[in-house]
């Protein structure tokens, strides 16, 4: 069963293209995430996932892990 | 210390920041980042594999260039 949640992270550090895609490729392939679309405009990464194998916090984790600073925005609590 | 040499697929300010916080995650090593070159040298006494595992965090291609 799989329980769709949505979050927009903040990124920062990100200052091209290819950041963008290297982000939307390596958190993309990561269980449990349907749909990611990273801005580089707005530094954030709006991200569709499973709620029962990944949470908010452990996306940001991810992207961080990558070397790009990344919070939760406490206004977007996952729907 | 040995100093490796790694050829990494960088190509903005972005991808050299990425690498750098990534590198000062992992601690103990020194490194200097040649963005133009797309070269990374790290001095460090770390396994090659960890610091190559390390460097593909950035999610971009890896090559080892061996030691300097």
């Amino acid at each position: 069963k799989i329980n769709l949640c949505s979050v927009s992270l903040r990124v920062e550090g990100m200052t091209c293209g290819s950041c963008v895609q290297s982000i939307e490729q390596r958190i993309g392939s990561l269980h449990g995430v349907i749909h990611i679309k990273v801005s580089l405009e707005k530094k954030s990464a709006t991200v569709i996932f499973d709620s029962s194998q990944q949470s908010p916090e452990s996306l940001s984790e991810a992207v961080e892990d990558m070397g790009f600073e990344s919070s939760v925005p406490e206004s977007s609590t996952a729907t | 210390m040995t100093k490796h040499e790694f050829e990494v697929a960088m190509t903005c300010e972005g991808c050299s920041g990425a690498v750098a916080r990534i590198l000062n995650k992992l601690g103990d090593v020194k490194f200097e980042i040649d963005l133009p070159k797309k070269l990374v040298w790290i001095e460090s006494d770390k396994d090659v594999d960890v610091l190559m595992e390390t460097l593909k965090k950035c999610g971009k291609e890896v090559k080892y260039n061996g030691t300097k």
